[in-house]
């Protein structure tokens, strides 16, 4: 397949150019009819490949593209609702810094979307969890099997994004939330307004501090 | 070939139907659990496109090639024909109309396809399956209604019959391709939404894949409709633009629909509500595009566009069934899950003034429907009814104000709800201009020219009429009004957006100068801002529709010599010449063979200073001598136009009878296209960057080349639309009358021009959007 993808590439554009170069001659040479025929000629070639090609795929004669397997894996339900949320963020701010939305609507509306947001993360990444096991077991056996040289090491570091392991470790036992000093609900660490009272998390840390 | 070319025509014809017919299989299959099918029925759309495409490569070689055996050929086109008119001819007539409108869908639905590589694996299909259904339908008309290879009984004739004049000029070149695109552009998103509600993904998946495509479709929709306008502007020869003929009405209506969609999905975008009401929107518009169709090409009801009729109405009828039924049973299967999960919380919201929008442009659409086909509605009931412009004219006014203060209101809501003070001040700004645009027109507009209230006949008995007379007569400084406080809302949001974008660059401690908080504002929201630029034009438009209330119209007779006075204008008639023949004609005149031009030469003096010559004329064309066209001349100007056209000149005495009229404002409408155009353009393309990849940028690029094109061309004409102005004597060289050209005299280098800056165009977005791909995030 990999053969295959540059010459198809070329194939791609190199035809449309022979096709305008041949119009353009024959115009030239025999006026506007030949270029007329000429390029019912091309059309008809297409379609010809075109058939043929269709038909070895339904033969089920031709391999599946990378593309295509791909996209037999993904969902995009969550994912166009996760965008539209984040759309509905965007909005929010926007409306919240010309002033069309009073401060109470907006922590209200944007604790709401946070929330939807964030629980469209989660289900796009569980949908994602096998899949990515998966592929993590077969990194892992392929990098076992080829590079028998390298490191052992080698492997956790690019998937900690080239952290060290102590690291890792360290931030997996960080807090991720910080508790309101008003009403106790829990807030990211980098809320600046509690999203159960609203009222400011980082005027709370100044007088606190 | 050459001795088959009808047989092979047809035989292609038969080939589109069965490739139809396979991809719609294959695609079903791969619908219904055998995803690996999907390539080939992927495949099997490209094929059936190029089906298309070779059959129309067939028809323009029979046209460049004069074989008149083929009955289409002999119809429309002749040999003294050049041959940019000859592929004119593609779409002249009714057979190759429908030939011609299969190609602009397999465009569309080889760019869908290509698109779709890789995405919305599950609505794919269905997709490729209806687009299927749909060129099938057009395939079974050709062979069966309406073959533009059928041979003529008589055999081949020595020479053909030529294309209606009124068709050979500039705008019916572009005119129909553009209406065309908007119409077929309404498919793919029908498409999408039987998919949807097909394979039950009635989330906000389909709605978000079908946006840029209905966008698509309405910026087609409008530029198409407009060049009709333009058209019969200049080529029908009655004055005005718009008279509410049923194919001009047919091809407005789904704009109305497709306006509606636009602002009504980005509700459901944000929120789970209107569901049902997107899928009516979307279903509604295809239908009224074939309805359209319909009328244009069944005759029903007289028309202008008589040219194009044909018996083939039957089977548009039956098609309109079976959309009306598919949609229909659809939507009722679905209708539990396509119950809404939300409610608008607030009447002041922006939420509630879509909704109330949506009905007003649905209000709208439905009264030009009913009153359009009211004289065949009223045959139901014994009575022949006709429904006249004056009647459209009282209603429409009233209806087009609710449509357009509206359009003012919604952008000063913000969405869910809004509170008294930030309506207070949203408000502020837009209520002082419209109270300055009233009082300034008051006590200026009379003495321009334009006067606030205008004399209207009562044109019911009764109250009703009253009432209409009253709304009418105030009409014009209402809408004035309105224009003031729609500009000062598009504003106020401008300048509302470049504040708050200062504010937070100050707040990170850097400075943004006010172009620059401009320009990063519209980039990083195109698609707010565009909608705004859209409204511009269409504040734009309302300012020149509101002008026909202060036009003026004048018939006269004069001999050589006299004078006439109409507004400011003093138009003295110097006497009329036959071209080719006489002295005084150019040498384009003079060597015209297709048509004898007989001009009328008229002096234009505007308040004692001298602007030039207008040069009405009668076309007599060779190949249809009995029916001698009127061309139009005309000065235009952004205050007002000056249309003069010759109706008899007696060939002894010269003396000649004359329509003058005098339209204020009428450049406005074509200023608002551009501006629309623009607005559209500008909130269509990023969200075509919201992280795509691969086919995208060709669709951009030729979404590019299309518009930068159109630009172009239009740009490209207007020099010889400014002709008039400059020339100081009809003796001068070239043909005075401002649109009435042969396409042989366009300036081919700004054709040319036209051509690059077109690519240029399509190549900058589709590189820069690969660039973008790469450095953006997805939800940026």
């Amino acid at each position: 397949m990999n053969n295959r993808l540059p010459r198809m590439h070329v194939v791609r554009w190199a035809a449309p150019l022979i096709t305008l170069f041949a119009a353009i001659i024959a115009g030239t040479l025999f006026g506007v009819q030949l270029v007329v025929l000429t390029l019912a000629a091309a059309a008809l070639l297409l379609v010809i490949w075109l058939l043929w090609s269709s038909v070895q795929a339904l033969a089920g004669e031709t391999e599946l593209t990378f593309e295509e397997a791909f996209s037999l894996g993904t969902r995009s339900a969550e994912e166009e609702q996760k965008r539209a949320v984040l759309r509905a963020l965007k909005d929010l701010e926007y409306e919240r810094s010309v002033g069309k939305i009073s401060e109470d609507d907006y922590h209200e509306y944007s604790a709401r979307y946070r929330a939807e947001a964030k629980r469209l993360i989660q289900t796009l990444d569980e949908n994602l969890a096998e899949g990515r096991k998966q592929v993590e077991h077969e990194l892992q056996r392929r990098l076992s099997k080829k590079a028998v040289k390298t490191k052992p090491t080698d492997a956790p570091e690019a998937r900690s994004n080239g952290g060290s392991a102590p690291d890792a470790e360290r931030e997996a036992n960080a807090p991720i939330t910080r508790d309101c000093p008003f009403c106790q609900a829990k807030n990211e660490l980098d809320a600046r307004f509690c999203k159960a009272c609203g009222k400011s998390l980082a005027e709370a840390e100044e007088s606190s501090s | 070939m050459w001795q088959s070319l009808p047989e092979l025509g047809t035989g292609i014809v038969y080939a589109i139907l069965v490739a139809a017919a396979y991809t719609f299989a294959v695609a079903l299959a791969a619908g219904r659990g055998r995803p690996r099918l999907l390539q080939a029925a992927r495949l099997g759309a490209y094929t059936t496109s190029a089906l298309v495409l070779f059959a129309v490569l067939l028809l323009s070689y029979a046209f460049v090639s004069h074989d008149f055996r083929i009955r289409y050929v002999a119809h429309y086109s002749d040999r003294r024909m050049s041959t940019a008119y000859l592929l004119t001819s593609l779409w002249g007539g009714q057979d190759g109309s429908l030939l011609w409108w299969s190609l602009l869908l397999s465009g569309y639905i080889s760019a869908c396809v290509a698109w779709l590589k890789g995405r919305y694996r599950e609505l794919q299909p269905y997709v490729i399956a209806t687009l299927m259904v749909i060129l099938g339908f057009f395939a079974m008309l050709m062979l069966f209604a309406a073959n533009p290879f059928e041979t003529s009984i008589a055999g081949a004739r020595p020479d053909g019959e030529g294309l209606n004049p009124l068709l050979q000029n500039y705008w019916m070149i572009i005119h129909p391709p553009c209406l065309y695109m908007g119409f077929v552009g309404c498919s793919v998103p029908f498409a999408f939404c039987v998919s949807a509600l097909v394979t039950r993904r009635l989330d906000n998946e389909w709605v978000i894949a079908v946006r840029k495509w209905m966008l698509f479709a309405f910026l087609f929709l409008s530029i198409g409709n407009v060049l009709g306008m333009m058209w019969a502007y200049e080529e029908l020869g009655w004055g005005g633009y718009w008279a509410w003929d049923p194919v001009e009405n047919a091809a407005c209506l789904p704009w109305f629909t497709a306006a509606a969609y636009v602002h009504s999905t980005m509700i459901q975008e944000r929120r789970p509500m209107l569901r049902v009401w997107n899928v009516f929107l979307i279903c509604l518009t295809f239908f009224l595009t074939i309805f359209g169709t319909f009328l244009t090409r069944a005759g029903i009801i007289t028309s202008v566009h008589s040219f194009a009729q044909s018996s083939i109405g039957s089977y548009f009828v039956y098609f309109m069934g079976v959309i009306l039924g598919t949609s229909l049973g659809l939507m009722v299967w679905r209708l539990p899950e396509l119950k809404s999960k939300g409610q608008i919380e607030a009447a002041a919201s922006r939420e509630a003034m879509f909704v109330a929008n949506n009905w007003a442009l649905l209000g709208g659409m439905t009264f030009i429907l009913v009153s359009t086909m009211y004289p065949k509605i009223s045959e139901l009931w014994g009575e022949s009814a006709t429904v006249g412009p004056p009647h459209f004219n009282r209603w429409m006014g009233p209806i087009g104000l609710i449509i357009f203060a509206l359009m003012g209101l919604a952008p000063l809501f913000g969405w869910r709800k809004t509170s008294g003070a930030s309506i207070k001040k949203a408000f502020r700004a837009p209520l002082i201009a419209l109270a300055a645009t009233v009082v300034l027109h008051l006590a200026l507009g009379g003495y321009l020219g334009y006067p606030f209230f205008v004399a209207r006949d009562a044109f019911y008995p009764g109250v009703v009429g009253v009432i209409l007379q009253k709304v009418g007569s105030c009409l014009p400084g209402i809408t004035i009004a309105l224009c003031g406080f729609n500009v000062a809302v598009i504003v106020q949001e401008f300048v509302r957006g470049v504040g708050a974008r200062r504010a937070a660059a100050g707040k990170r401690g850097e400075q943004e100068s006010t172009l620059v908080a401009l320009f990063r504002l519209v980039e990083k929201n195109r698609r707010r801002y565009g909608g705004y630029i859209v409204h511009l034009g269409i504040v734009s438009m309302f300012i020149g529709f509101t002008g026909t209330a202060w036009n003026i119209d004048r018939e006269t007779a004069m001999v050589p010599g006299q004078s006439y006075r109409i507004g400011e204008y003093d138009l003295k008639y110097e006497g009329s010449r036959r071209c080719p023949g006489n002295p005084k004609c150019s040498p384009a005149e003079q060597a015209d063979i297709e048509k004898m031009m007989i001009f009328a030469d008229i002096e234009v003096t505007r308040s004692g200073k001298k602007l030039g010559h207008v040069h009405p004329a009668k076309f007599i064309y060779q190949a249809q001598p009995d029916g001698p066209t009127t061309e139009v001349a005309m000065m235009r100007s952004l205050h007002e136009d000056l249309y003069t056209v010759v109706g008899q000149i007696d060939p002894q005495t010269k003396r000649a009878t004359f329509q003058f009229h005098v339209n204020p404002l009428v450049s406005w409408i074509w200023l608002g296209l551009l501006i629309l155009i623009t607005g559209t353009v500008t909130s269509l393309f990023p969200e075509l960057s919201l992280g795509e990849v691969g086919a995208w940028s060709y669709v951009r690029g030729a979404a590019g080349v299309a518009t930068g094109t159109a630009f172009a061309v239009w740009i490209a004409m207007a020099p010889g639309m400014a002709y008039t102005h400059e020339r100081p004597a009809p003796a001068a060289r070239g043909p005075a009358v401002t649109s009435i050209r042969s396409l042989r005299q366009l300036p081919t280098a700004g054709l040319g021009a036209a051509g690059f800056v077109g690519l240029a165009l399509g190549s900058v977005v589709s590189f820069g959007r690969r660039r973008r791909v790469d450095a953006k995030s997805p939800c940026d």
